[in-house]
């Protein structure tokens, strides 16, 4: 018997579910396999033909699926016309930087580089034996056609993918696998594919991020992108407002500024394809995408957004409440217009719609989840408001009966999931960062799995979408910079669901699969009965780099759990932020670390109640005495924010320790609340990041 | 309304798409530290969206400015290109005439038919001006460095004199008293601090926040810093630079910038909050009067609209001046008659400085605001510029 909350994403690459993950204690697909699958075996492996690849999307593939594919032994091809500028050859600092010179050799010899004309094909191809094309050439239909025209002639079964941003599979006649920029390290592809394929499947076997995606005109992401350019562009046409204070603005409402982007992205190339995005959109669905006559403008001169450093802006835009209203409905309304357009042409899953905002567009919260915290009632206002201001977009294209499904675990559910076997319980986390709608969303998966009579649970990430644990979502700290009674509400509820992992099951594990693990993940999975670890994952609190006071008791519940010898190594870890390797940490802060498959039995068994060998330690719910304050041979802090940092993280262990944990959750809270109020902490990153991102 | 002719019968400037900055006294705020070049076309595009104008609908740009700026080469296609849209358009400069002669050369390019809507924006700032280093062969030194404001103020190249030496000379002309002077001026003083009071001056004046390179904020201007309210018996203890001329007689050096839009009659009800105010140009004069007699010019200048528009001055709803000396007032009153009292209803440069390009733009703006408080009338504006000329325009808003 299988029930989840929601649909798993795994399930749309045709992947399963997590559960069936830690019963076989395997993943479901296995990166040679499908290389041989793609690529054929290894005595005829076949090659990966990428053309464009002096471009900014093929070039950055070239590096991110040429790192990943040299091991297995298959060749990239990269193919450009004749004399266009070196795309690849730039990519070589960086990947010296990622994998020393040696690794970056012999990913860059293992690419053969080669022109065409655009009407024939190389004779040299042919010994490369192309088995699959990623094409990244022009945004132009016809030449795209022709272009896999002359490849299929030539290599009749070839598989071909798209990069396109804009072009639906029913016209190129071809799947779709569209990055997200940086090419090279987001690991982002929306996919348009009628049934999950092995490409599909091998992209995310190695370790990429598959998003499978409708075929409609322009995919999630640029309606997304392109849509909130467009927002701005309105903006910019109806108030004059220059564009570096609209994107200032945007940032501080949604998360991104779209046109230093489009700057920075290269601006004629990408005015190009967001015109091209709009225009082709605009046809299909009206007003709501029509670009303006300053993108028209662009597309064809490239001009920049900004303007050049010797004319900084001097003049700033301080908005009236009035014009601060009308920002927001201007932005937000369109946005939320076409998203309810997305989800009634049913455009992918809830997670993956809201995640691709988060992961490629800059986004601090998906669409979905800032639409959700809103309501129905508001989001509808939000959109008429903005019809008031912008008539021909309420024409067409504007879906309020979307916002039905609200409620719905498919959109409640957006960044945690659960599902069960009828014993055990899993709760798959896809957000790297926690944050206030990780908790609530935790909360309910914790409460559905106990309304189902779930008394074991793994908790994890969904191998998916998040591929670490990197700790707190900080942006939700920046009310608490000012406001000691929010920075409390964080460090008393967020440490209350995670002691609902020790309290109200009765074997939790926390699992580690991905690179990391690291502060406020890390505190919640301590709250597990159990940690179990992929061998090679990091473990720390990086919290005084910030410099913030761990506050989801990170300061005693390890403690807590830890023989005594092994406290001074928790005190070095709090007060300088290193970190620790899954294998060196056994015993003391997690459980097991092993290699992935024998982990995931691990984990299952000790979930299950199988054969597992592996004690629980005890939690000392007493006073600890004779914690350190200190750590001798410790250098020195680095400045006197983290000096400031270190002394209080001291004291928050020595308070909260010395008390009984009945008293501990209060004292914490009441430090690390405390902590986030004062010059030190403003001062850093958290309120450097504040400073940039909200008081535009 | 007496019937007058129309200079331009299809231009209108529509009412309430207007503004200026405040004008601060150099060196005392944020504005001695841009390009004001710069400022003001970024300024531009900020009052325009407060008064719900998109710049799109601009085609055109006619800047005013009378002290070099950086660039200043590139004239109003750059300022446009600050403003965020990219305009033809040219540069006019005539020394305290320009921002009168900026709106009437936008006039004019309404109704030669090729362009509907011409935005106007003159500005200038007085702090720092730069210095200019000219090769002079003929004299003595070979090279002559001047300083842009002050050593021009201080020396007409024409007559060798200084600025305020001509409004004693014409001062000592028409028998000036200095005790009308000083009140002349306290009740300029005294009508400034009502409009501004009143919430008059906020209805055309915008406050503009300036940021340093770093994208921090540098200041706000929010005031006409360096305006202070006198009394009389303060203004009578002042010493006398010249006869009738003192320190609080006189104007002083400010910076700053102000826009309008001078559109066709269509556009002009298309773009205006109130479409029923309509804005029209009726006549303009020029003359130039005997050497150093610069005070008595804009007197002559009136005198000769009037004859030519079939118009007196009893005709005049609004009536407002460029007025660097308190003196030019009483010398006005003495050649016309028209008592300088009823002049000037809601202060002048003489209060609010004298940053030259924007000065009779901002007079312009707050004069079309009173005379449609008014409920409409004729508009008429004067003022002297440097060479001893007096320019005058009168507009009538119905």
């Amino acid at each position: 018997m299988f029930k989840a909350m929601r649909q798993p994403t795994l399930q749309t690459m045709g992947l399963g579910n997590v559960s069936d993950i830690f019963r076989r204690g395997a993943l479901p697909a296995d990166a040679g396999e499908l290389v041989d699958r793609v690529f054929g075996k290894s005595n005829e492996r076949g090659s990966l033909v990428i053309s464009g690849s002096n471009g900014i999307v093929g070039a950055g593939k070239t590096m991110q699926l040429g790192s990943r594919l040299q091991p297995f032994g298959v060749r990239m091809v990269g193919l450009d016309f004749p004399g266009t500028s070196d795309g690849i050859g730039r990519q070589y600092p960086g990947l010296v930087q990622a994998f020393g010179r040696e690794g970056a050799d012999r990913i860059m010899g293992n690419i053969v580089r080669l022109t065409y004309d655009g009407r024939s094909l190389p004779a040299e191809l042919n010994a490369l034996k192309p088995r699959f094309l990623l094409e990244a050439i022009p945004e132009i239909l016809e030449i795209k056609k022709a272009h896999y025209r002359i490849f299929r002639e030539a290599f009749p079964g070839i598989e071909i993918r798209s990069v396109t941003s804009g072009f639906p599979s029913s016209e190129l006649g071809v799947g779709i696998a569209h990055p997200a920029f940086p090419h090279e390290i987001n690991k982002v592809w929306e996919i348009v594919e009628s049934e999950p394929s092995a490409i599909t499947q091998l992209f995310w076997a190695l370790g990429l991020i598959p998003l499978t995606v409708s075929d409609h005109w322009s995919f999630v992401l640029d309606v997304l992108f392109c849509g909130v350019t467009l927002a701005g562009l309105r903006v910019h046409r109806a108030s004059n407002m220059p564009f570096w204070k609209v994107d200032k603005l945007t940032r501080k409402l949604l998360g991104p500024n779209p046109f230093r982007a489009h700057d920075a992205i290269g601006s004629k190339g990408a005015d190009f394809l967001t015109w091209s995005c709009l225009h082709h959109l605009s046809q299909k669905y009206g007003e709501l995408f029509r670009p303006t006559p300053e993108l028209e403008e662009r597309k064809e001169t490239g001009q920049a957004w900004y303007p050049p450093d010797h004319f900084r802006p001097l003049v700033d835009w301080v908005l009236s409440a009035e014009e601060q209203d009308e920002f927001r409905v201007r932005i937000l309304g369109p946005m939320f217009q076409m998203t309810s357009l997305m989800l009634h042409e049913q455009r992918g899953h809830y997670a993956h719609l809201n995640a691709i905002g988060e992961l490629c567009a800059q986004f601090r919260r998906g669409i979905l989840c800032m639409m959700r915290d809103l309501g129905p009632a508001a989001v509808i206002g939000t959109v008429e408001a903005y019809h008031l201001l912008h008539p021909e977009a309420a024409k067409q294209s504007w879906h309020p009966d979307a916002l039905a499904k609200m409620d719905t675990p498919d959109w409640q559910q957006l960044y945690v999931n659960a599902e069960h076997d009828g014993e055990v319980g899993v709760v798959t986390i896809s957000r790297e960062s926690y944050s206030w709608d990780v908790d609530r969303e935790l909360n309910r998966a914790l409460d559905w799995l106990k309304r189902e009579r779930i008394g074991k649970v793994i908790v994890t990430g969904d191998f998916h979408i998040s591929t670490q644990m990197v700790g707190a979502d900080t942006s939700d700290f920046f009310s608490a910079l000012g406001d000691v009674e929010d920075g409390l509400s964080i460090t008393t509820g967020w440490p209350a669901t995670a002691r609902r992992l020790n309290d109200e099951f009765a074997v939790s594990v926390g699992f580690v699969a991905g690179k990391r693990c690291l502060g406020g993940m890390l505190e919640l999975l301590a709250h597990c009965h159990h940690v179990v670890a992929v061998e090679d994952a990091r473990f720390g609190w990086p919290e005084v780099t910030l410099p913030v006071v761990p506050g989801m008791e990170g300061c005693h519940w390890p403690f807590r759990k830890a023989g005594r010898d092994h406290w001074p190594k928790l005190l070095q870890m709090l007060l300088t932020g290193d970190s620790v390797k899954a294998r060196d940490a056994v015993g003391w802060l997690i459980d097991y670390a092993g290699p992935l498959e024998e982990a995931l039995r691990i984990a299952w068994k000790v979930a299950a109640g199988g054969d597992h060998a592996l004690p629980r330690r005890a939690l000392d719910a007493g006073a600890l005495d004779r914690v350190p304050q200190d750590v001798s041979g410790m250098p020195a802090a680095d400045g006197p924010a983290a000096e400031a940092a270190r002394k209080a993280i001291v004291d928050c262990v020595r308070d909260s320790c010395r008390a009984p944990l009945s008293e501990a959750l209060a004292i914490q809270a009441k430090h690390a609340a405390g902590f986030l109020t004062t010059t030190a902490c403003r001062e850093g990153r958290v309120g450097a990041e504040f400073a940039r991102t909200m008081t535009a | 309304m007496k019937k007058a002719p129309q200079m331009f019968p299809d231009a209108r400037i529509p009412y309430g798409t207007w503004g200026s900055s405040y004008f601060p006294a150099w060196q005392t705020s944020a504005l001695a530290e841009v390009n004001i070049g710069q400022f003001a076309g970024e300024s531009m595009a900020r009052i325009l969206g407060l008064r719900k104008v998109p710049k799109s609908e601009l085609e055109y740009l006619v800047i005013g400015s009378t002290i070099p700026w950086h660039w200043k080469f590139w004239t109003a296609p750059l300022v446009a290109s600050c403003m965020g849209h990219r305009l033809p358009g040219y540069h006019v400069e005539q020394a305290c005439a320009t921002g009168l002669q900026a709106v009437l050369l936008g006039g004019a390019e309404v109704q030669s038919g090729s362009k509907d809507v011409v935005g106007v924006l003159t500005f200038d700032r007085t702090s720092d001006s730069p210095v200019g280093v000219f090769p002079e062969r003929r004299a003595h030194q070979r090279t002559m460095a001047i300083a842009d404001v002050w050593d021009n103020f201080g020396f007409d190249p024409a007559t060798g004199r200084a600025m305020i030496t001509a409004a004693g000379i014409t001062s000592r002309k028409y028998k000036v008293d200095r005790r009308e002077v000083d009140e002349v001026a306290y009740l300029r003083h005294l009508r400034y601090f009502e409009a501004k009071e009143s919430g008059f001056l906020a209805r055309v004046l915008v406050p503009l926040d300036v940021l340093n390179v770093a994208g921090r904020p540098l200041g706000r201007v929010d005031d006409d810093l360096g305006v202070r309210r006198l009394t009389l018996g303060a203004l009578r203890a002042q010493r006398e630079l010249d006869t009738c001329v003192t320190g609080g007689t006189q104007t002083h050096a400010s910076d700053g910038m102000a826009t309008l839009l001078v559109t066709s009659r269509e556009k002009a009800r298309a773009l205006s909050p109130r479409p029923e105010v309509d804005i029209q140009f009726v006549g303009k004069a020029e003359v130039r009067t005997q050497p150093s007699l610069m005070p008595e010019a804009p007197a002559f200048a009136v005198q000769e609209l009037l004859k030519r528009t079939g118009l007196a001055m009893d005709d005049m709803a609004v009536v407002k001046n460029h007025n660097p000396f308190a003196a030019n007032d009483v010398i006005f009153t003495k050649i016309t008659g028209y008592d300088w009292r009823k002049m000037n209803n809601t202060g002048c440069p003489l209060v609010w400085g004298h940053p030259q390009g924007p000065t009779l733009t901002r007079v312009l703006i707050e004069a079309l605001e009173e005379a449609t408080d008014l409920g409409g009338g004729y508009v008429l504006i004067f003022g002297c510029a440097a060479g001893d000329v007096g320019i005058a325009a009168l507009f009538k808003v119905s």
